[in-house]
């Protein structure tokens, strides 16, 4: 285990969940599971974050640490992947059925099937765009994984960064504890929805600068 | 007076002259000191405005008693203290900075003025980086942190939500808008909205601790339209003024006049949200009399925040959201709804004090809030027609 890693994503931990804390509450006060399932709801996000992270090492090590730092570049990665979640989140938000027993699926949107088949997709989706914000201890975590000496090593670092940052998570699941209150579930649904329409703007945003940066 | 407003006003408790003066002298001495900040007015522009402001508020606080009809002259101060404001507010800011826009330069030196909008956002970065996150000045100046922190939490310890039909400037915009048709052009409103400025403030308030910046300020607030506004130097700047202008229209003009309610308040400000909160440890509220009401549901078609429903009515009280404005108590004909000071016993005769008591803390908070902007804007109404500039 890298710890240096570890510590690095500890230390951050707190704008880490000041991060995805916008995100995340609404989404577990909308499903309104209690505090087991959204125990698993966090873990789901969280898998998400550590994929991104994981990809991230991935990429690093492959094609080097330049496709992050490039300036041109990072606002269309994270510009794509911000609208391609907001689309999903602003569809949880204003348009999902809370009622799931209609047994014609095929009827349904593409996006409710697609959510209706993976339900782990949103929160897997939610923590992978968050992951991708590159902020600088992440991009601090990137030159520290390519000081690694192979690719495994690269991703054990990213691995413990993670560990680090999620530390401050484990308060997160005991927002199960309303799920009592069904009016939150309304909410934290709409509140989600609203944080999708962020979402779009920030990736339309990105990929105007890229575009521009393009030119 | 026509037919049916009689008929309306025989039907409350009207009573006599000599009793409605013994009750709104404490009212006059207040507001006359108040008014008058113990002096005599320096010119006749401020004695005039101030023989106006004095005349007006104490006028509408008689016809209150003397009628027993509460809203209807409420809302007539209410809305005269929002559009005197906005000509208060505006031409000082005129008169400081040469313009609405506040510039960055003017942020950094903290001259922007501390809004009670803020408040629900400045609270989790505030205990976690012990900072306001504000433009604005702790102590001094013109509108500090601290004042508006001090006025908002008698506010709320005074009249709960009622804060926002009785306090809040911004709410007489929409209150204002919302009397223009006589009937409702959309009468009927999705009760699930009325959870969405609870949602906006769980947005606000969890955007403000991420980005520690007050994020309703920056990107959301229609009020900005008739207030200040960023200068626009960026793409950036340029889209949040055309989401708060087109919020403006929409919230505060719009649907106010098409729905007869008050929608800003009502389906989108996230302090409004945060203020229901407080009608839990105030002592005033709305309650229905079971055996007299006939569920006509006059009171949930007049309500302006849609804090009136069968379930509500049948729980024998308003919901969290009720602004106390007191329009339902004045349609009710069945006099089933009253004013009650909670731990107070529910029965008829305890009715007409609680509703005074309410009276008097909330009048004085309207006067008090209202008598100030009413007087600059008198006084700058006369500078414009006897000098052609308000400034």
């Amino acid at each position: 285990m890298r710890l240096d890693g570890f510590f690095l994503g500890l230390s951050n931990g707190v704008a880490c969940l000041a991060t995805c804390a916008p995100l995340l509450v609404p989404y577990l006060l909308g499903e309104g599971k209690g505090l087991f399932r959204s125990c698993l709801l966090t873990g789901q996000f969280l898998l998400g974050r550590l994929l991104g992270y994981l990809l991230f090492a991935m990429i690093a090590w492959t094609i080097g640490n330049k496709v992050f730092q490039e300036e041109s570049l990072r606002p269309w990665i994270i510009g794509t992947a911000y609208v391609l979640f907001s689309v999903l989140l602003i569809f949880y938000g204003f348009l999902k059925k809370t009622d799931s027993s209609c047994p014609t699926v095929w009827k349904q949107k593409s996006c409710q099937r697609l959510i209706a088949f993976w339900p782990a997709l949103l929160p897997v989706a939610a923590g992978f765009a968050t992951g991708l914000s590159l902020c600088p201890p992440l991009l601090l975590a990137l030159t520290g994984a390519a000081a690694a000496t192979s690719l495994p090593a690269g991703m054990i670092y990213f691995f413990s960064f993670f560990l680090g940052t999620s530390a401050l998570f484990i308060l997160v699941p005991f927002i199960g504890l309303f799920s009592r209150f069904p009016v939150l579930q309304i909410i934290g649904k709409t509140a989600a929805g609203i944080m999708g329409f962020y979402y779009l703007y920030s990736g339309i945003i990105l990929l105007i600068q890229g575009w521009k940066g393009y030119e | 007076m026509n037919k049916i407003s009689a008929v309306h006003v025989e039907a409350q408790h009207e009573i006599s002259l000599g009793k409605t003066i013994l009750l709104c002298l404490p009212m006059m001495i207040i507001t006359v000191m108040m008014l008058s900040h113990g002096q005599v007015p320096a010119d006749p522009a401020s004695g005039i405005a101030f023989g106006i402001a004095f005349f007006f508020i104490n006028g509408i606080f008689f016809l209150m008693i003397r009628t027993g009809e509460t809203d209807r002259f409420r809302s007539l101060l209410f809305v005269t203290y929002a559009a005197c404001f906005v000509i208060s507010f505006i031409s000082h800011l005129i008169e400081e900075r040469g313009s609405m826009a506040i510039s960055r330069a003017d942020m950094i030196e903290g001259l922007t003025p501390f809004c009670h909008m803020v408040i629900p956002m400045t609270i989790i970065p505030a205990a976690l980086t012990k900072t306001i996150i504000f433009p604005g000045t702790i102590i001094g100046g013109f509108t500090s942190i601290v004042s508006v922190f001090v006025l908002w939490i008698g506010a709320s310890l005074a009249l709960g939500r009622g804060f926002c039909s009785w306090a809040c400037f911004f709410g007489g915009m929409d209150e204002g808008f919302s009397r223009i048709f006589q009937k409702a052009r959309i009468k009927s409103i999705d009760s699930r909205f009325t959870y969405l400025p609870f949602a906006v403030l769980l947005v606000v308030v969890l955007g403000a601790a991420a980005t520690l910046s007050p994020v309703y300020c920056e990107w959301l607030c229609p009020f900005k339209t008739i207030t200040e506004f960023a200068e626009i130097t960026s793409v950036k700047i340029f889209i949040q003024t055309i989401i708060f202008i087109s919020l403006f229209i929409i919230l505060v003009v719009i649907l106010p006049a098409l729905t007869k309610r008050r929608t800003q308040c009502s389906l989108f400000c996230p302090m409004g949200a945060f203020q229901s909160f407080t009608n839990k440890i105030n002592v005033f509220e709305i309650r229905v009399d079971p055996d007299k009401c006939i569920k006509c549901k006059k009171c949930m078609a007049v309500c302006p925040t849609l804090s009136i429903n069968e379930e509500t009515i049948a729980r024998g009280r308003t919901g969290i959201t009720c602004m106390k404005c007191g329009k339902c108590i004045d349609a009710c004909k069945q006099k089933a709804l009253f004013y009650h000071i909670k731990g107070t016993p529910l029965d008829g005769g305890h009715r007409e004090i609680c509703r005074r008591l309410f009276l008097y803390t909330a009048f004085l908070f309207l006067a008090t809030m209202s008598g100030g902007f009413v007087q600059d804007a008198i006084v700058r109404i006369i500078k414009l027609i006897t000098s052609g500039s308000m400034i």
